[in-house]
């Protein structure tokens, strides 16, 4: 089933096999779409809806896939380059420090013990560790001056997805996103998370949580493992054509019912569901049937090595729910695997091993299919890591502490310049001291991405208008959009 | 009594605040200048007061309670200038984003509202008080506040020609609504009865019901119905539900990933529904729950029953989560757990954010960080992370007296047989001993049994090197196995007795409360900012500072010398209860509102503060307040005030003049429609399918994932859903789908969302697709029960039912024509086969069999039968494989005819061949027989020939028919189908289908039917193709809008 079609053919499409569909809930699904709402602003009563919106201005992405990398990836291992830092190894980090593990701790400088060189025509540098991701670094903007100013994890996880350090109950970016723009896709759920078959990561649900907003703002999280989608398969006696016969009947005793309480919204969007609930079970096992993808997409992804299976398969499947409309898609690792406290060596290259390929297979995909102009994509932990040793005795089990002072992320596609780094640590990789970008200024960036203003997204929760930033200071980084 | 003028008055009101709530503050400047107590002071108490005025340590000796302190300014001069918004320092710092420090920032609404309010001068209402005491003051304004105000006695408005003003309810409803806009007519009965129903029991009214109370004659029918469900054990099971949403309840500890379970906390869940069913008075519910423990008296010797009802009762302040028990008995986990408790307290019985107040002042209510302390130090006796007790530590045992008894006399036992087992141990270890010390000589035989006899301390090194060198001399219990290993067997019975015996010691049961220890009265600090690293100055228990008039604020006795315990949680309870403190009674009598229309009278029931909302009906709150506590706080009471108010009992539907004055239904102006919850969906399919067990009370029935990951609720034990576990960690599938809170704190209002998974699990889900096929096993059983109903439904408006496609049985074949000429079905089936009679041979019939697989033939002039029909004109063509399996007998003819006749034969004898017939045509109603004989006789003539027939309609697609699949037992009666039809919908929606619907239902079969023949699929295993269609219909039937629905 081809469901990724503009509006106006998805129309007639719905119309031509609308047969069976409930008359009243096609109309009302029909509606939606002609009636494509304003984006919520000041004042707006909050809506309770999936309903597609207009964005405040043109906008330059309408998908967005981040690859968040809980942990905090050393960036001075990765993706900036510290001469400096390499120069002054073993010798005493003069400047003040914070550290999470204080019985570790030393202030000796901690030179990479990995080799970096430019790439591409922009010359990017990144380290060894990062291989294809050093082929698509002409795509990339790669900002190396985050800083959340906190060191923790959970208190950098929230102010990312929330908007303030360390703050539970807010809703996460997806939220605010599909509260904004609604769905595109009439098969799907809008915000979907593609979890890790090792758990959830470090904050659990809080990574997706609608907070104050309601459920449907949450994120779905696609299951690791079959069934990733739970009850989305009837029994086999049911498939095809009987559960589409019963459903026909279902819709006709609701529409009897409804035609004795008309003008309840609340029945036509159960009448609705249904109906959703019956185009998912196509489209979503449509979307997850990667089979229908070439052996040398299999390959690009990795899916045919054990360490970049499972990572190579959720960025095919982030790439294949875009094509079918989903907003925001998140893959997440179980736990923190870049919080490399010790073996940064072996422990670092391991988790490299395991996301390169695939990071950088889905950046070439989606540009070789011409989405990547509409569709942006985050690669990015919560944190850094700081310049000395975290001590284990000997210099092979040495690893990094935390460190949200200054750090790396990328963003590409969906109107970002690529080919570009902007911002600066000091020497040592320590602080970020040039174009500081704040979660807030990141979140106010991609809202502008979308064509939204972020102060201008609201959400009324008890008598207090809520933004995603939550009024603190934060600006669109336009230095780095084309 | 109100006037007329008085109505209007208050008509006025409504639109001010109205217009309060439409528009944010900063678009009404302009027609009045801001001031001071009013727009300034909530700004400043959000953003600054915590550095400049909350506590004695003024930042840059800057103060910014008064106006006059801020005119006089801090370290850097004046803060404002009045008059000259340019020369205000205060103003400059907010502006440049200097003030407040760190990262967050004042709104530019908000700065512009403080430039609008300098310009103007800075006006206050009125003047400021001469002195201040410390921490920031409570205002005027804030105090009169409407959740803090005392609860009014409004007056009833009058109307007296109006029959749709029944109660007081309805007159101060009917008096709030704007022009235009009246009571709808009440619902019809059917509706009545099934709203009051739900409402008070949590069940859908069954067939029956609905019968009795539709045919009830009695003018007062409505008030008995409300009576009889009041009265049913399952108002309590309904009510407690909602109670335990606002408790937090779960049945494991949270917190840490291992989420321990609790396996004690259904006592108290029982509890709740016990008061809830005697209708203790709430007061009095409230009171056990914070302070059962103080009125229990001594604790010593056995419980009373009052006792563990009192101790059951403290269950509500151990329901918050935690982990200190299983795994983190950090100071941070045990203050969270204190946090959490207070947070529970505080927004079910308060009404009230106060754990806001955790780390500073109340950003936007009057509520201090001490305040906060305050109540905690009413707790901390009980809950003090300083002499922490995790969760097993607190469990009360209920063992009695007797059955410590009965304990002891049971170990006197053991140990009488341990005594014996002992003393035959060292019987056989003598024996062993003695044996093995004959195999050596002397005098090492004497040296030995010497250094062995002698005590192991009192050996000399002699004689332990001795032993040491001869291991084998060394017997003890521990190896007596290997010398003797029937002594060991023997030795075993002794133990066997004592594990039997321990067996039939009393159980030992326990309560989870809260049990403050005698004597123990720590002090309580305010801890900066929250962090109990910090603890500074010391606080005393009292009540919230804003709920007292100025200057009295309650304190509670440090100790109460009267009690064993401080009795800190009974004054807090019972100051909390005190009819005049406005709190508690608001609160309670708001949800019960909220789960009866909807919606609270308070939107947030959980806080009434200023992040809440307002009531809509100010009056009618505190109605229903003064009322409920007047009436001895019974919640019966209350329930009956409600229920028969016009304003419960109108009906649902709208029309456009109402909806084009209030949409949203704000007053009243008909009931809302409601979803029904999680429990009620659940329970109601379990009703319907008659699985529902009504079993009150007891441990929880167990939840795990099936094989999808997916948790359910174990299906042996069809309990109604409260009394399913509550893991906080594995949620139930089906429960949280429909929104049931998954408890980390605790649910004030569930969320009521309308998503694409919950028809999944409605259209795929196993447990409804299980359920949907026993309520149409009930139905079938109805049906032939009362096959009068058939008669009302005509049957000759029957639509045309396809008959079977595959049928059994023997005959004879026409050797002239090479036809078959006779065919006769098999009578009787045995569950797996088609056959003669119960036993074969059968006197008739012979050894005729066909089965899935295939059969045995009868003797030669009785061959074995399979028939297929053809449904339409098409192309036959047929694959399959005829074995005959025995060594003996002369082996089996297979012979396929059709009215073409005979289309290829084949012979086999203990072996097998391909049977397969190349495509032909057939006509609609064309039979194909599969005629298998015995040749000379029928010995050891079992055979298969599994048939893949495959079928191309004319104008169609080909479509395998596999007689393996296929085979069916006896062809559905379809004559019964609308009596199961209609009993279906009597099951699932109490009321008999309308003729229109019957006949929709029966024109659905029938598609369905054809459905089925055409593609030969579309049943589950063992089911006829018309069950199957009757449990599809029952299970769209509990997918409808009209199960899932409240009117």
């Amino acid at each position: 089933m081809n469901s990724h079609l503009p509006v106006n053919s998805r129309r007639q499409f719905l119309q031509q096999t609308g047969m069976g569909v409930g008359a009243v809930a096609l109309q009302w699904m029909l509606n939606r779409e002609s009636a494509t709402a304003k984006p919520p602003v000041l004042k707006d009563k909050p809506h309770n809806d999936l309903l597609p919106r207009a964005p405040h201005f043109e906008p330059q992405a309408t998908a967005m896939i981040s690859l968040f990398q809980h942990g905090g990836p050393a960036h001075m291992d990765l993706t900036d380059p510290k001469p400096e830092l390499s120069k002054h190894h073993g010798m005493d980090y003069s400047g003040d420090i914070q550290f999470s593990f204080v019985n570790e701790a030393s202030k000796k400088l901690f030179g990479s013990p990995f080799h970096f060189q430019p790439y591409g025509e922009s010359g990017t540098e990144l380290s060894d560790l990062l291989p294809h991701t050093a082929g698509i670094v002409d795509d990339l903007c790669l900002i190396r001056s985050m800083h959340t100013g906190a060191n923790g994890h959970e208190v950098s996880i929230r102010y990312f997805h929330g908007g303030i350090p360390a703050v539970l109950g807010r809703p996460t970016f997806g939220s605010w996103l599909t509260y904004a723009l609604g769905s595109e896709t009439q098969d799907l759920p809008a915000f979907m998370v593609l979890s890790d078959p090792g758990g959830h990561p470090v904050d659990g649900a809080t990574n997706w949580s609608n907070g104050f907003m309601p459920s449907m703002f949450q994120g779905t999280v696609l299951r690791p493992k079959e069934p990733r989608i739970f009850n989305l398969q009837p029994p086999k006696h049911l498939s095809g054509p009987f559960q589409r016969q019963n459903l026909d009947f279902l819709q006709s005793l609701n529409q009897q019912h409804l035609e004795e309480h008309p003008g309840e919204s609340d029945l036509e969007a159960r009448i609705a569901s249904y109906e959703l609930a019956a185009r998912m079970q196509t489209a979503a096992s449509d979307a997850l049937d990667i089979s229908q993808e070439t052996a040398s997409t299999h390959s690009m992804y990795g899916l045919d090595q054990p360490e970049t299976r499972d990572y190579g398969t959720r960025c095919l499947l982030a790439r294949r729910f875009v094509e079918r409309g989903v907003r925001f898609i998140q893959l997440f690792h179980s736990g923190q695997p870049w919080d490399n406290h010790s073996n940064i060596k072996t422990g670092l290259a391991s988790i490299c091993k395991k996301t390169d390929q695939p990071v950088a297979a889905l950046v070439k995909d989606l540009k070789q299919r011409g989405m990547l102009d509409s569709t942006l994509v985050h690669w990015g932990g919560e944190i850094g890591r700081l310049p000395v040793t975290q001590d284990h005795g000997s210099p092979e089990k040495a690893g990094r502490d935390h460190n949200g002072q200054g750090f790396s992320i990328w963003l590409a596609g969906g109107g970002i310049r690529g080919g570009m780094t902007f911002g600066k640590t000091d020497e040592f990789g320590h602080r970020a001291v040039e174009n500081i970008v704040t979660p807030n200024d990141f979140q106010a960036t991609i809202m502008n991405q979308f064509g939204l203003n972020h102060e201008q997204v609201v959400y009324t929760h008890g008598n207090q208008q809520q933004v995603i930033t939550a009024n603190r200071p934060a600006r669109v980084v336009e230095e780095i959009i084309t | 009594m109100l006037a007329s003028s008085s109505f209007s008055i208050h008509h006025q009101e409504w639109i001010i605040w109205l217009f309060f709530i439409s528009f944010p503050l900063a678009e009404i400047t302009a027609a009045e200048p801001p001031y001071f107590e009013t727009e300034i002071r909530p700004i400043l108490r959000e953003h600054c007061f915590d550095c400049h005025g909350a506590t004695a340590e003024l930042e840059g000796g800057l103060d910014l309670r008064l106006v006059r302190f801020m005119k006089s300014g801090g370290d850097s001069g004046m803060a404002i200038v009045p008059g000259d918004p340019a020369s205000s320092l205060l103003l400059e710092r907010v502006h440049e984003g200097d003030m407040p420090p760190g990262e967050s920032r004042v709104s530019p609404e908000k700065i512009a509202i403080l430039e609008e309010w300098i310009r103007q001068g800075a006006p206050t209402l009125r003047a400021e008080p001469e002195e201040i005491g410390p921490g920031i003051p409570i205002t005027e304004e804030e105090r009169n506040y409407w959740a803090y105000r005392p609860i009014t006695r409004p007056g009833i408005p009058e109307f007296s020609t109006n029959e749709r003003i029944r109660t007081p309810i309805d007159a101060l409803i009917a008096n709030a609504m704007p022009e235009g806009l009246t009571f709808s007519s009440d619902a019809d009965r059917f509706t009545l009865i099934q709203r009051a129903y739900y409402a008070l029991i949590g069940l859908p009214p069954t067939l029956e019901q609905i019968n009795k109370w539709q045919q009830h004659a009695d003018s007062n029918w409505y008030d008995q119905l409300i009576e009889e469900l009041l009265a049913s054990p399952h108002y309590g099971e309904r009510w407690a539900r909602h109670w335990l949403d606002t408790a937090g309840y779960a049945d494991s500890d949270g917190y840490t990933v291992a989420d321990r379970s609790r396996e004690w906390a259904w006592r108290y869940r029982d509890y709740v529904i016990k008061s809830f069913n005697t209708d203790k008075p709430f007061d009095q519910l409230i009171i056990e729950q914070l302070a059962g423990d103080e009125l229990a008296g001594p604790i010593g010797g056995d419980l009373t029953e009052r006792q563990i009802e009192l101790l059951t009762a403290t269950g509500f302040l151990r329901m918050a989560a935690d982990g200190t028990g299983s795994g983190d008995n950090s100071p941070e986990a045990r203050n969270k757990t204190i946090a959490d408790t207070l947070q529970i307290v505080g927004t079910t019985l308060l009404g009230s954010s106060v754990h806001c107040a955790q780390c500073h002042d109340h950003r936007y209510d009057p509520i201090s960080q001490v305040d906060y302390f305050a109540l905690r130090a009413v707790f901390e006796p009980a809950l003090d992370w300083k002499a922490w007790k995790p969760p097993a530590a607190r469990l009360i045992s209920l063992s009695t007296e007797q059955d410590r008894a009965e304990a002891a006399k049971i170990e006197e036992e053991v140990k009488q047989i341990a005594a014996d087992k002992a003393t035959k141990q060292a019987a056989f270890i003598k024996e062993v001993f003695e044996k093995e010390l004959l195999k050596y000589e002397e005098p090492l035989q004497s040296q030995l049994r010497t250094a062995y006899e002698t005590p192991a301390k009192d050996r000399d090194p002699e004689q332990t090197k001795l032993l040491a060198s001869n291991p084998s001399i060394n017997i003890s219990a521990g190896v007596l196995y290997q010398y003797r290993p029937d002594a060991a067997e023997e030795l075993k019975k002794f133990d066997a007795q004592i594990a039997e015996l321990r067996a039939k010691k009393p159980v030992e049961q326990f309560i989870m409360a809260l049990i403050e220890p005698p004597n123990h009265q720590p002090v309580t600090h305010l801890f900066h900012r929250g962090d109990f690293n910090q603890p500074k100055q010391v606080v005393v228990p009292a009540g919230l500072t804003v709920a007292a008039a100025e200057g009295e604020r309650v304190t509670f006795l440090d100790n109460d010398p009267e009690l064993p315990t401080t009795g800190r949680r009974l004054a807090f309870a019972h100051w909390l209860t005190n009819p005049e403190n406005p709190l508690a009674a608001r609160a309670i009598v708001n949800r019960i509102w909220m789960h009866h229309f909807g919606r609270g009278i308070v939107a947030t029931p959980g806080d009434f503060g200023k992040l809440g909302s307002e009531p809509t009906h100010p009056e009618l709150l505190d109605w229903l307040a003064r009322d409920f506590i007047d009436h001895g706080w019974s919640l019966k009471h209350l329930h009956r005030q409600i229920l028969t108010s016009t304003a419960w009992r109108q009906s649902s539907f709208r029309h456009p003049s109402g909806e084009a004055i209030d949409a949203d239904n704000q007053y009243y102006w008909r009931k809302s429609l409601q979803r029904v919850e999680a429990e009620i969906l659940r329970d109601s399919i379990l009703l319907a399918s008659g699985s529902l067990n009504p079993k009150l009370y007891g441990p929880p029935v167990e939840v795990a994932e099936d094989e999808t990951g997916q948790v359910r609720i174990d299906s042996k034990q069809p309990r109604r859903s409260l009394y399913a576990q509550i893991r906080r960690s594995q949620p139930v599938g089906m429960l949280q789908a429909f929104d049931a809170p998954v408890m980390k704190v605790n649910c004030d209002v569930r969320s009521n969302t309308t998503v694409a998974p919950q028809s999944l699990m409605m259209l795929n889900g196993e447990f409804v697709l299980e359920q949907a096929g026993l309520v149409a096993d009930r139905t079938t059983e109805l049906a032939a029960m009362d096959s009068q109903q058939t008669i009302q439904f005509d049957l000759s408006q029957l639509p045309m039912m396809p008959s079977p496609i595959w049928s059994y049985g023997t005959g004879e074949v026409n050797d002239k024509t090479g036809t078959v000429s006779k065919f006769v079905d098999l009578p009787h089936f045995t569950g797996s086969s088609w056959q003669g009679g119960p036993k074969a041979p059968d006197s008739v019939f012979g050894w005729v069999i066909l089965n899935a697989n295939g059969g045995h033939p009868g003797n030669r002039k009785l061959p074995a039968m399979r028939r297929w029909t053809a449904p339409t004109d098409g192309q036959v063509s047929i694959a399959g494989t005829l074995q005959h399996g025995s060594e003996n007998g002369d082996g089996v003819r297979g012979r396929v005819f059709s009215a073409g006749g005979q289309r290829d034969i084949w012979q086999v004898q203990n072996n097998s061949t391909p049977t397969n017939v190349t495509t032909f045509t057939v006509q609609a109603g064309e039979e194909i027989d599969m005629v298998v004989d015995c040749l000379e006789n029928e010995n050891s003539d079992s055979f298969t020939w599994p048939v893949q027939l495959t079928f191309t309609p004319v104008g169609g697609n080909a479509v395998v028919h596999d007689s393996v699949t296929a085979f069916r037992g006896p062809a559905d009666d379809f004559s019964e189908l609308p009596a199961q039809i209609i009993a279906a919908w009597q099951l699932i929606l109490a009321r008999s289908p309308s003729p229109d619907e019957l006949k929709m239902s029966m024109e659905f079969a029938s598609q369905q039917l054809k459905l089925m023949t055409d593609h030969s699929a579309g049943t589950a295993p063992n089911r006829t193709p018309g069950k199957q269609v009757l449990v599809n219909i029952c299970q769209m039937l509990m997918n409808s809008n009209e199960f899932l629905y409240i009117e």
